[in-house]
Protein backbone atom coordinates (compact mmCIF):
# COMPACT_ATOMS: atom_id res chain seq x y z
CA UNK A 1 0.00 0.00 0.00
CA UNK A 2 1.36 3.66 -1.02
CA UNK A 3 5.03 2.05 -1.87
CA UNK A 4 5.15 4.46 -4.66
CA UNK A 5 6.40 7.96 -4.23
CA UNK A 6 2.94 9.02 -6.12
CA UNK A 7 0.29 7.12 -4.31
CA UNK A 8 1.73 8.17 -0.84
CA UNK A 9 1.86 11.90 -1.85
CA UNK A 10 -1.48 11.61 -2.61
CA UNK A 11 -2.85 9.52 0.49
CA UNK A 12 -0.36 12.40 2.61
CA UNK A 13 -1.31 15.58 1.00
CA UNK A 14 -4.65 15.17 -0.05
CA UNK A 15 -6.70 15.46 3.34
CA UNK A 16 -4.01 18.25 4.36
CA UNK A 17 -5.11 20.07 1.19
CA UNK A 18 -8.68 19.34 1.18
CA UNK A 19 -9.12 21.17 4.85
CA UNK A 20 -6.98 24.13 3.23
CA UNK A 21 -9.15 24.60 0.27
CA UNK A 22 -12.30 23.97 1.68
CA UNK A 23 -11.32 26.40 4.93
CA UNK A 24 -9.08 29.06 3.12
CA UNK A 25 -9.25 29.33 -0.74
CA UNK A 26 -13.27 28.70 -0.93
CA UNK A 27 -14.20 31.07 1.56
CA UNK A 28 -12.23 33.61 -0.08
CA UNK A 29 -13.54 33.60 -3.21
CA UNK A 30 -16.93 33.36 -1.71
CA UNK A 31 -15.65 36.66 0.35
CA UNK A 32 -15.02 37.95 -2.88
CA UNK A 33 -18.09 37.61 -4.15
CA UNK A 34 -19.95 38.77 -1.37
CA UNK A 35 -18.39 41.81 -1.05
CA UNK A 36 -20.21 43.03 -4.42
CA UNK A 37 -23.34 42.84 -3.22
CA UNK A 38 -25.26 44.17 -0.45
CA UNK A 39 -25.80 40.97 1.45
CA UNK A 40 -27.45 41.71 5.06
CA UNK A 41 -27.69 38.95 7.87
CA UNK A 42 -31.63 38.89 7.10
CA UNK A 43 -31.21 38.62 3.35
CA UNK A 44 -29.04 35.35 3.88
CA UNK A 45 -31.36 32.79 2.67
CA UNK A 46 -32.55 35.19 -0.75
CA UNK A 47 -28.86 36.33 -1.12
CA UNK A 48 -27.75 39.89 -1.77
CA UNK A 49 -28.26 42.18 -5.00
CA UNK A 50 -25.18 43.14 -6.89
CA UNK A 51 -23.54 46.37 -6.14
CA UNK A 52 -20.61 46.24 -7.80
CA UNK A 53 -17.58 48.08 -6.26
CA UNK A 54 -20.03 49.99 -4.07
CA UNK A 55 -18.65 48.84 -1.00
CA UNK A 56 -15.26 49.28 -2.00
CA UNK A 57 -16.50 52.99 -2.17
CA UNK A 58 -17.75 53.70 0.74
CA UNK A 59 -15.12 51.99 2.14
CA UNK A 60 -12.20 53.37 0.81
CA UNK A 61 -13.95 57.29 1.18
CA UNK A 62 -14.75 56.72 5.02
CA UNK A 63 -13.15 58.83 7.19
CA UNK A 64 -14.05 56.46 9.62
CA UNK A 65 -12.22 53.68 7.82
CA UNK A 66 -9.03 55.77 7.24
CA UNK A 67 -9.08 55.92 11.66
CA UNK A 68 -9.32 52.28 11.37
CA UNK A 69 -6.35 51.59 9.34
CA UNK A 70 -3.94 54.29 11.15
CA UNK A 71 -5.26 51.95 15.00
CA UNK A 72 -4.48 49.00 13.10
CA UNK A 73 -0.99 49.69 11.40
CA UNK A 74 0.42 52.62 13.87
CA UNK A 75 -1.05 51.64 17.31
CA UNK A 76 -1.96 47.86 17.20
CA UNK A 77 1.13 46.66 14.03
CA UNK A 78 3.85 49.34 14.56
CA UNK A 79 4.20 49.99 18.29
CA UNK A 80 2.81 46.68 19.14
CA UNK A 81 5.55 44.93 17.66
CA UNK A 82 7.87 47.37 17.94
CA UNK A 83 7.77 47.49 21.69
CA UNK A 84 7.65 43.39 21.81
CA UNK A 85 10.87 43.02 20.27
CA UNK A 86 12.66 45.48 21.86
CA UNK A 87 11.65 44.70 25.29
CA UNK A 88 12.30 40.75 24.24
CA UNK A 89 15.80 41.68 23.27
CA UNK A 90 16.25 43.62 26.38
CA UNK A 91 14.77 40.69 29.00
CA UNK A 92 16.50 37.86 26.86
CA UNK A 93 20.03 40.06 27.35
CA UNK A 94 19.48 40.44 31.10
CA UNK A 95 18.81 36.47 31.57
CA UNK A 96 21.51 35.16 29.53
CA UNK A 97 23.82 37.44 31.33
CA UNK A 98 26.67 36.22 33.21
CA UNK A 99 25.57 37.34 36.75
CA UNK A 100 22.11 35.22 36.18
CA UNK A 101 23.91 32.15 34.56
CA UNK A 102 26.47 32.15 37.47
CA UNK A 103 24.15 32.07 39.88
CA UNK A 104 22.50 28.93 38.11
CA UNK A 105 19.11 31.62 37.86
CA UNK A 106 18.62 31.52 33.70
CA UNK A 107 16.50 28.26 33.81
CA UNK A 108 14.05 29.48 36.63
CA UNK A 109 13.56 32.39 34.72
CA UNK A 110 12.97 30.57 31.58
CA UNK A 111 9.96 28.57 33.27
CA UNK A 112 8.23 31.81 35.32
CA UNK A 113 8.52 33.34 32.03
CA UNK A 114 5.99 30.24 30.59
CA UNK A 115 3.55 31.78 32.91
CA UNK A 116 2.21 34.57 30.98
CA UNK A 117 2.75 32.78 27.71
CA UNK A 118 0.50 29.67 28.76
CA UNK A 119 -1.94 32.31 30.48
CA UNK A 120 -4.90 31.78 27.34
CA UNK A 121 -5.54 35.36 26.32
CA UNK A 122 -9.16 35.42 27.30
CA UNK A 123 -7.95 34.73 30.41
CA UNK A 124 -5.24 37.55 30.20
CA UNK A 125 -7.71 40.24 29.29
CA UNK A 126 -10.06 39.49 32.12
CA UNK A 127 -7.12 39.35 34.86
CA UNK A 128 -5.83 42.71 33.22
CA UNK A 129 -9.02 44.11 33.18
CA UNK A 130 -9.77 43.44 36.32
CA UNK A 131 -6.31 44.92 37.46
CA UNK A 132 -7.13 48.36 35.51
CA UNK A 133 -10.49 48.63 36.88
CA UNK A 134 -10.93 52.10 38.04
CA UNK A 135 -13.34 50.83 41.47
CA UNK A 136 -12.00 47.02 42.21
CA UNK A 137 -8.74 47.01 40.45
CA UNK A 138 -5.11 46.84 41.95
CA UNK A 139 -2.90 49.22 39.77
CA UNK A 140 -5.31 51.95 40.24
CA UNK A 141 -5.32 51.21 44.17
CA UNK A 142 -1.79 51.31 44.43
CA UNK A 143 -1.99 54.16 42.68
CA UNK A 144 -4.00 56.04 44.93
CA UNK A 145 -2.58 54.53 48.05
CA UNK A 146 1.08 55.31 47.57
CA UNK A 147 -0.44 59.05 46.41
CA UNK A 148 0.76 59.38 42.86
CA UNK A 149 -2.17 59.99 41.61
CA UNK A 150 -5.56 61.75 43.46
CA UNK A 151 -7.79 60.10 41.91
CA UNK A 152 -8.13 56.57 39.83
CA UNK A 153 -7.36 56.49 36.27
CA UNK A 154 -10.20 54.82 34.17
CA UNK A 155 -7.64 52.90 31.80
CA UNK A 156 -9.84 51.46 29.38
CA UNK A 157 -12.06 54.40 28.80
CA UNK A 158 -9.81 57.33 28.99
CA UNK A 159 -8.25 58.18 25.51
CA UNK A 160 -5.51 59.08 26.30
CA UNK A 161 -4.64 55.83 28.58
CA UNK A 162 -6.64 53.23 26.18
CA UNK A 163 -3.74 51.94 23.66
CA UNK A 164 -1.08 52.37 26.16
CA UNK A 165 -3.56 49.60 28.22
CA UNK A 166 -4.49 47.45 25.50
CA UNK A 167 -0.38 47.36 24.67
CA UNK A 168 0.21 46.21 27.81
CA UNK A 169 -2.14 43.57 28.07
CA UNK A 170 -0.80 42.04 24.37
CA UNK A 171 2.51 42.48 25.46
CA UNK A 172 1.70 40.88 28.63
CA UNK A 173 0.82 37.78 26.84
CA UNK A 174 3.18 37.63 24.05
CA UNK A 175 6.36 38.77 25.19
CA UNK A 176 7.48 35.50 26.79
CA UNK A 177 7.57 34.35 23.40
CA UNK A 178 10.18 36.35 22.07
CA UNK A 179 12.24 36.50 24.81
CA UNK A 180 12.69 32.84 24.76
CA UNK A 181 13.59 32.76 21.13
CA UNK A 182 15.93 35.16 21.35
CA UNK A 183 17.30 33.56 24.43
CA UNK A 184 17.75 30.20 22.66
CA UNK A 185 19.59 32.21 19.79
CA UNK A 186 22.06 33.81 22.60
CA UNK A 187 22.96 30.84 23.94
CA UNK A 188 23.77 28.92 20.85
CA UNK A 189 26.13 32.00 20.62
CA UNK A 190 29.89 30.25 21.37
CA UNK A 191 31.07 31.83 24.50
CA UNK A 192 34.72 31.42 23.27
CA UNK A 193 33.77 33.84 20.35
CA UNK A 194 32.62 36.23 23.03
CA UNK A 195 35.67 35.82 24.93
CA UNK A 196 38.39 36.65 22.05
CA UNK A 197 36.46 39.75 21.29
CA UNK A 198 36.50 41.35 24.61
CA UNK A 199 40.41 39.94 24.97
CA UNK A 200 40.77 42.03 21.93
CA UNK A 201 39.23 45.11 23.45
CA UNK A 202 35.95 44.99 22.64
CA UNK A 203 33.70 47.15 24.41
CA UNK A 204 29.63 46.69 25.53
CA UNK A 205 28.21 48.56 23.01
CA UNK A 206 31.00 46.98 20.24
CA UNK A 207 30.46 43.32 20.84
CA UNK A 208 26.09 44.54 20.49
CA UNK A 209 27.11 45.66 16.98
CA UNK A 210 29.55 43.17 15.36
CA UNK A 211 28.60 40.00 18.07
CA UNK A 212 25.50 39.80 19.24
CA UNK A 213 22.73 41.40 16.51
CA UNK A 214 24.42 39.74 13.43
CA UNK A 215 24.07 36.39 15.61
CA UNK A 216 20.66 37.26 16.26
CA UNK A 217 19.48 38.73 13.24
CA UNK A 218 17.74 36.04 11.67
CA UNK A 219 15.70 35.03 15.03
CA UNK A 220 14.81 38.93 15.03
CA UNK A 221 13.63 38.91 11.32
CA UNK A 222 11.44 35.81 12.32
CA UNK A 223 9.57 37.14 15.30
CA UNK A 224 9.50 40.64 13.55
CA UNK A 225 7.35 38.93 11.03
CA UNK A 226 5.61 36.42 12.84
CA UNK A 227 4.45 39.20 15.37
CA UNK A 228 3.35 40.86 12.62
CA UNK A 229 0.96 38.38 11.02
CA UNK A 230 -0.32 37.68 14.68
CA UNK A 231 -0.75 41.07 16.27
CA UNK A 232 -2.31 42.82 12.68
CA UNK A 233 -4.94 39.82 12.40
CA UNK A 234 -5.97 39.68 16.24
CA UNK A 235 -9.35 40.37 16.90
CA UNK A 236 -9.83 39.55 20.61
CA UNK A 237 -7.24 41.53 22.31
CA UNK A 238 -9.15 44.69 21.64
CA UNK A 239 -12.66 43.25 20.57
CA UNK A 240 -12.64 42.10 24.56
CA UNK A 241 -10.93 44.53 26.05
CA UNK A 242 -12.64 47.81 25.15
CA UNK A 243 -15.15 45.73 22.69
CA UNK A 244 -13.14 48.97 20.37
CA UNK A 245 -14.15 52.08 22.44
CA UNK A 246 -14.41 53.68 24.14
CA UNK A 247 -17.09 54.69 20.95
CA UNK A 248 -15.06 53.19 18.06
CA UNK A 249 -11.73 54.95 19.14
CA UNK A 250 -10.08 51.58 19.46
CA UNK A 251 -11.59 50.07 16.29
CA UNK A 252 -9.20 48.08 13.97
CA UNK A 253 -9.74 46.27 11.02
CA UNK A 254 -10.58 42.75 12.52
CA UNK A 255 -13.06 44.22 15.11
CA UNK A 256 -14.69 46.82 11.99
CA UNK A 257 -15.25 43.44 10.43
CA UNK A 258 -16.49 41.83 13.05
CA UNK A 259 -18.87 45.06 14.13
CA UNK A 260 -20.14 45.54 10.00
CA UNK A 261 -20.88 41.94 9.13
CA UNK A 262 -22.55 40.14 12.91
CA UNK A 263 -23.37 43.78 14.63
CA UNK A 264 -25.09 46.25 12.05
CA UNK A 265 -25.82 43.16 9.94
CA UNK A 266 -23.80 44.63 6.26
CA UNK A 267 -21.99 41.37 5.57
CA UNK A 268 -21.68 42.46 2.26
CA UNK A 269 -19.82 45.51 3.55
CA UNK A 270 -18.09 43.58 6.08
CA UNK A 271 -16.40 40.90 3.82
CA UNK A 272 -15.02 43.79 1.86
CA UNK A 273 -13.66 45.31 4.68
CA UNK A 274 -12.13 41.76 4.66
CA UNK A 275 -10.82 41.78 0.89
CA UNK A 276 -8.99 44.88 2.08
CA UNK A 277 -7.76 43.53 5.08
CA UNK A 278 -6.61 40.33 2.57
CA UNK A 279 -4.52 42.32 0.38
CA UNK A 280 -2.46 44.32 2.73
CA UNK A 281 -1.48 41.03 4.43
CA UNK A 282 -1.20 39.16 1.14
CA UNK A 283 1.04 41.57 0.21
CA UNK A 284 3.11 41.04 3.75
CA UNK A 285 3.36 37.56 3.15
CA UNK A 286 5.07 37.36 0.13
CA UNK A 287 7.79 39.42 1.41
CA UNK A 288 7.30 36.50 4.61
CA UNK A 289 7.72 33.80 1.73
CA UNK A 290 10.59 35.08 0.43
CA UNK A 291 12.34 35.50 3.81
CA UNK A 292 11.54 32.07 5.59
CA UNK A 293 10.67 30.09 2.49
CA UNK A 294 13.45 29.92 1.36
CA UNK A 295 15.19 29.80 4.03
CA UNK A 296 13.29 26.58 4.73
CA UNK A 297 13.18 25.04 1.41
CA UNK A 298 17.23 26.01 0.57
CA UNK A 299 17.62 24.39 4.03
CA UNK A 300 16.00 21.01 2.98
CA UNK A 301 17.52 20.51 -0.12
CA UNK A 302 21.43 20.94 0.98
CA UNK B 1 40.95 44.99 45.49
CA UNK B 2 38.03 45.35 48.11
CA UNK B 3 36.45 47.82 45.97
CA UNK B 4 35.95 45.95 42.75
CA UNK B 5 34.72 43.04 44.94
CA UNK B 6 32.18 44.94 46.64
CA UNK B 7 31.40 47.31 43.00
CA UNK B 8 30.81 43.10 41.19
CA UNK B 9 28.70 42.74 44.26
CA UNK B 10 26.50 45.65 44.14
CA UNK B 11 26.08 44.93 39.72
CA UNK B 12 25.12 41.29 40.61
CA UNK B 13 22.70 41.96 43.45
CA UNK B 14 21.14 44.67 40.81
CA UNK B 15 20.76 42.16 38.18
CA UNK B 16 19.18 39.85 40.26
CA UNK B 17 16.59 42.51 41.39
CA UNK B 18 16.00 43.56 38.28
CA UNK B 19 15.12 40.23 36.63
CA UNK B 20 13.06 39.30 39.64
CA UNK B 21 10.97 42.29 40.25
CA UNK B 22 10.41 41.94 35.67
CA UNK B 23 9.67 38.17 36.45
CA UNK B 24 6.99 38.79 39.27
CA UNK B 25 5.28 41.99 36.88
CA UNK B 26 4.96 38.77 34.20
CA UNK B 27 4.16 36.46 36.94
CA UNK B 28 1.78 38.06 39.15
CA UNK B 29 -1.56 38.53 36.88
CA UNK B 30 -1.83 34.99 36.37
CA UNK B 31 -0.91 33.74 39.86
CA UNK B 32 -3.46 36.45 40.89
CA UNK B 33 -6.05 34.10 39.30
CA UNK B 34 -5.54 31.31 41.12
CA UNK B 35 -5.31 33.11 44.38
CA UNK B 36 -8.27 34.97 43.96
CA UNK B 37 -10.65 31.47 42.99
CA UNK B 38 -9.74 31.17 46.54
CA UNK B 39 -11.01 33.62 48.00
CA UNK B 40 -14.78 34.77 48.53
CA UNK B 41 -16.15 37.47 46.52
CA UNK B 42 -16.68 39.67 49.29
CA UNK B 43 -12.70 39.83 50.36
CA UNK B 44 -11.64 39.03 46.72
CA UNK B 45 -10.32 42.48 45.99
CA UNK B 46 -8.98 42.80 49.29
CA UNK B 47 -5.10 42.63 50.31
CA UNK B 48 -5.73 42.34 54.30
CA UNK B 49 -8.66 39.60 54.41
CA UNK B 50 -7.91 36.03 53.28
CA UNK B 51 -11.09 34.23 53.50
CA UNK B 52 -10.23 31.11 52.08
CA UNK B 53 -12.90 28.83 50.26
CA UNK B 54 -13.62 26.44 47.77
CA UNK B 55 -17.64 27.72 47.10
CA UNK B 56 -16.54 29.51 44.09
CA UNK B 57 -15.70 26.22 41.98
CA UNK B 58 -18.57 24.54 43.77
CA UNK B 59 -20.93 27.66 42.80
CA UNK B 60 -19.57 27.53 39.33
CA UNK B 61 -20.45 23.79 38.51
CA UNK B 62 -23.36 24.08 39.68
CA UNK B 63 -24.19 26.78 37.19
CA UNK B 64 -22.97 24.17 34.73
CA UNK B 65 -19.17 24.75 34.05
CA UNK B 66 -19.16 21.03 34.20
CA UNK B 67 -20.61 21.22 30.25
CA UNK B 68 -18.32 23.45 28.58
CA UNK B 69 -14.80 21.78 30.41
CA UNK B 70 -16.63 18.56 28.57
CA UNK B 71 -17.24 20.69 25.34
CA UNK B 72 -13.79 22.04 25.08
CA UNK B 73 -11.85 19.10 26.41
CA UNK B 74 -13.68 16.88 23.56
CA UNK B 75 -13.21 19.42 20.61
CA UNK B 76 -10.29 20.40 21.09
CA UNK B 77 -8.69 16.62 21.64
CA UNK B 78 -10.86 15.29 18.64
CA UNK B 79 -9.47 18.12 16.80
CA UNK B 80 -5.94 17.64 17.28
CA UNK B 81 -5.65 14.23 17.19
CA UNK B 82 -7.04 14.39 13.45
CA UNK B 83 -4.48 17.19 12.71
CA UNK B 84 -2.10 15.69 14.31
CA UNK B 85 -2.40 12.45 11.72
CA UNK B 86 -2.76 15.03 8.45
CA UNK B 87 -0.29 17.14 9.29
CA UNK B 88 2.72 14.04 10.07
CA UNK B 89 1.69 12.37 7.09
CA UNK B 90 1.97 15.95 4.96
CA UNK B 91 5.46 17.18 7.13
CA UNK B 92 6.77 13.81 5.87
CA UNK B 93 5.88 14.39 2.15
CA UNK B 94 7.23 18.01 2.00
CA UNK B 95 10.23 17.11 4.10
CA UNK B 96 11.99 14.06 2.55
CA UNK B 97 10.11 13.56 -1.25
CA UNK B 98 10.97 15.56 -4.12
CA UNK B 99 8.12 16.45 -6.21
CA UNK B 100 6.92 18.90 -8.66
CA UNK B 101 4.79 22.16 -6.94
CA UNK B 102 6.72 21.19 -4.01
CA UNK B 103 8.00 24.40 -3.23
CA UNK B 104 4.46 26.09 -4.25
CA UNK B 105 2.23 23.97 -2.09
CA UNK B 106 4.63 24.48 0.79
CA UNK B 107 4.29 28.12 0.56
CA UNK B 108 0.22 27.75 0.57
CA UNK B 109 0.70 26.39 3.91
CA UNK B 110 2.77 29.38 5.21
CA UNK B 111 0.62 31.42 3.64
CA UNK B 112 -2.39 29.99 5.67
CA UNK B 113 -0.21 30.65 8.78
CA UNK B 114 -0.52 34.34 7.64
CA UNK B 115 -4.16 34.05 6.81
CA UNK B 116 -6.25 36.53 9.59
CA UNK B 117 -9.08 34.54 10.36
CA UNK B 118 -11.40 37.96 10.92
CA UNK B 119 -11.82 37.27 7.12
CA UNK B 120 -13.13 33.93 7.17
CA UNK B 121 -15.72 34.15 9.59
CA UNK B 122 -18.47 35.79 8.06
CA UNK B 123 -17.91 33.77 5.01
CA UNK B 124 -17.74 30.76 7.33
CA UNK B 125 -20.57 31.44 8.79
CA UNK B 126 -23.17 32.26 5.81
CA UNK B 127 -21.53 28.45 4.04
CA UNK B 128 -22.42 26.46 7.66
CA UNK B 129 -25.60 28.46 8.34
CA UNK B 130 -26.70 27.39 4.76
CA UNK B 131 -25.69 23.87 5.32
CA UNK B 132 -27.39 23.73 8.49
CA UNK B 133 -24.42 23.19 10.70
CA UNK B 134 -24.50 26.29 13.00
CA UNK B 135 -24.02 24.93 16.77
CA UNK B 136 -22.68 21.43 15.37
CA UNK B 137 -19.58 19.22 16.88
CA UNK B 138 -18.51 18.53 13.02
CA UNK B 139 -18.44 22.09 12.31
CA UNK B 140 -16.46 23.14 15.06
CA UNK B 141 -13.92 20.36 14.51
CA UNK B 142 -13.67 21.03 10.64
CA UNK B 143 -12.64 24.53 11.53
CA UNK B 144 -9.97 23.67 14.69
CA UNK B 145 -8.39 21.31 11.76
CA UNK B 146 -8.15 24.29 9.64
CA UNK B 147 -6.93 26.33 12.10
CA UNK B 148 -4.07 23.85 13.26
CA UNK B 149 -3.04 22.45 9.88
CA UNK B 150 -0.53 24.85 8.41
CA UNK B 151 1.09 25.54 11.79
CA UNK B 152 1.73 21.93 12.91
CA UNK B 153 2.81 20.99 9.48
CA UNK B 154 5.00 23.90 9.72
CA UNK B 155 6.54 22.92 12.82
CA UNK B 156 6.97 19.61 11.86
CA UNK B 157 8.86 19.96 8.73
CA UNK B 158 11.34 21.64 11.18
CA UNK B 159 11.74 19.08 13.75
CA UNK B 160 11.55 16.16 11.18
CA UNK B 161 15.20 18.28 9.86
CA UNK B 162 16.87 16.82 13.08
CA UNK B 163 15.76 13.14 12.42
CA UNK B 164 18.50 11.39 9.58
CA UNK B 165 17.05 10.69 6.19
CA UNK B 166 19.66 7.56 6.49
CA UNK B 167 16.97 5.60 9.33
CA UNK B 168 13.96 5.80 6.52
CA UNK B 169 16.30 5.08 3.36
CA UNK B 170 17.03 2.19 5.13
CA UNK B 171 13.80 1.14 5.98
CA UNK B 172 12.72 1.96 2.17
CA UNK B 173 15.38 -0.54 0.91
CA UNK B 174 13.96 -2.83 3.53
CA UNK B 175 11.07 -2.79 1.56
CA UNK B 176 8.61 -1.11 3.81
CA UNK B 177 6.43 1.19 2.31
CA UNK B 178 5.97 5.03 3.30
CA UNK B 179 3.46 4.97 5.69
CA UNK B 180 4.91 1.96 7.63
CA UNK B 181 8.14 4.42 7.49
CA UNK B 182 6.10 7.63 8.62
CA UNK B 183 4.30 5.42 11.22
CA UNK B 184 6.74 2.95 12.37
CA UNK B 185 10.24 4.46 12.06
CA UNK B 186 9.74 8.43 11.80
CA UNK B 187 7.01 8.60 15.14
CA UNK B 188 9.17 6.85 17.47
CA UNK B 189 12.24 8.66 16.82
CA UNK B 190 10.28 12.24 16.69
CA UNK B 191 7.72 11.39 19.58
CA UNK B 192 8.64 14.50 21.53
CA UNK B 193 8.24 17.14 18.33
CA UNK B 194 4.77 15.68 17.70
CA UNK B 195 3.74 15.97 21.03
CA UNK B 196 5.14 19.39 21.35
CA UNK B 197 3.26 20.23 18.21
CA UNK B 198 -0.09 18.62 19.54
CA UNK B 199 0.17 20.09 22.67
CA UNK B 200 0.31 23.81 20.72
CA UNK B 201 -2.57 22.85 18.21
CA UNK B 202 -4.61 21.91 21.53
CA UNK B 203 -3.62 25.68 22.95
CA UNK B 204 -4.86 26.80 19.77
CA UNK B 205 -8.11 25.66 20.34
CA UNK B 206 -8.24 25.86 23.63
CA UNK B 207 -8.02 29.36 23.49
CA UNK B 208 -10.10 29.90 20.27
CA UNK B 209 -12.64 32.48 20.54
CA UNK B 210 -13.82 34.03 17.05
CA UNK B 211 -15.40 31.17 15.41
CA UNK B 212 -16.74 29.48 18.53
CA UNK B 213 -18.65 32.86 19.21
CA UNK B 214 -19.88 32.80 15.74
CA UNK B 215 -20.99 29.02 15.31
CA UNK B 216 -22.17 27.96 18.56
CA UNK B 217 -24.75 29.78 19.93
CA UNK B 218 -26.69 27.17 22.06
CA UNK B 219 -25.69 27.39 26.01
CA UNK B 220 -24.89 23.61 26.50
CA UNK B 221 -22.59 23.76 23.62
CA UNK B 222 -20.34 26.59 24.59
CA UNK B 223 -16.44 26.37 25.37
CA UNK B 224 -14.92 27.29 28.13
CA UNK B 225 -13.47 31.14 26.75
CA UNK B 226 -17.20 31.33 25.95
CA UNK B 227 -19.02 30.28 29.00
CA UNK B 228 -15.68 32.71 30.91
CA UNK B 229 -16.81 35.83 28.77
CA UNK B 230 -20.68 35.25 29.63
CA UNK B 231 -19.64 35.37 33.37
CA UNK B 232 -17.61 38.65 32.55
CA UNK B 233 -20.81 40.09 31.94
CA UNK B 234 -21.70 43.35 30.38
CA UNK B 235 -22.28 45.39 33.41
CA UNK B 236 -22.21 43.31 36.33
CA UNK B 237 -19.39 40.57 36.38
CA UNK B 238 -19.66 37.71 38.80
CA UNK B 239 -16.44 37.51 40.41
CA UNK B 240 -16.58 34.38 41.60
CA UNK B 241 -17.31 32.47 38.75
CA UNK B 242 -15.25 34.46 36.64
CA UNK B 243 -12.15 33.88 38.59
CA UNK B 244 -12.57 29.90 39.11
CA UNK B 245 -13.54 29.12 35.40
CA UNK B 246 -10.26 31.33 34.64
CA UNK B 247 -8.09 29.41 36.86
CA UNK B 248 -9.74 26.29 35.61
CA UNK B 249 -8.76 27.16 31.79
CA UNK B 250 -5.48 28.10 32.27
CA UNK B 251 -4.39 25.48 34.66
CA UNK B 252 -4.19 22.66 31.93
CA UNK B 253 -2.59 24.96 29.71
CA UNK B 254 0.16 25.52 31.97
CA UNK B 255 0.96 22.10 32.96
CA UNK B 256 0.99 21.46 29.44
CA UNK B 257 3.67 24.41 28.63
CA UNK B 258 6.11 23.56 31.87
CA UNK B 259 7.35 19.98 30.28
CA UNK B 260 7.46 20.85 26.92
CA UNK B 261 8.52 24.44 26.69
CA UNK B 262 12.12 23.74 25.05
CA UNK B 263 10.52 21.91 22.37
CA UNK B 264 8.06 24.44 21.27
CA UNK B 265 10.98 27.48 21.46
CA UNK B 266 12.88 25.05 19.45
CA UNK B 267 9.94 24.41 17.06
CA UNK B 268 8.68 28.15 17.16
CA UNK B 269 12.54 29.29 15.99
CA UNK B 270 13.22 26.55 13.39
CA UNK B 271 15.15 28.46 10.75
CA UNK B 272 16.08 31.40 12.74
CA UNK B 273 18.20 30.12 16.14
CA UNK B 274 20.26 27.88 13.77
CA UNK B 275 21.65 29.64 10.15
Amino acid sequence: MYTTPRSFLVYALLPAFFFLACFYVYPSIFNIQTSLTDLGIFTLRRGGDWIGVDNYVELLTSPDFRRVLFNTVVWLTLAGVTVRIVLGLALAFLLNSRTLRKWRLTTAARLLLIVPWATPPVVAIIVWRWMLDPRVGSINSALTATGIVDQAIPFLSDANWVWPAILLIITWNTLPLVTLTFLASLQSLSAELVEAAEIDGAGPLQLLRYIYLPHLKPAIIVMVLMSTFWTFNNFVYVWLTTGAGPGLYTNVMATEIYIKGFIDGRLGYSAATGVVMATVMTLFGLVYLRVIAKRELVEESK
Amino acid sequence: MRMRDAKTWATELATVTATAAILGFLVYPTFWVFVASLKTPETMFSARNWDWTISNYTRLMDAGFGHNIFNSLFLCTTAVVLSTVISVNAAYAFSRLRFRGRDTLFGAILLGQTFPWIILVTPVFILFARMGLLNSWVSMIFVYIAVSVPFSIYLLVGYLRSVPRSLDEAAIMDGASYVQVVWRVIFPIMFPGIVATATYAFLLCWSEYLFSVAILTREEMKTMPLALYIYFGENVTDWGNVMAGAALTTLPTLLMFLPLQRYMVAGLAAGSVKQ
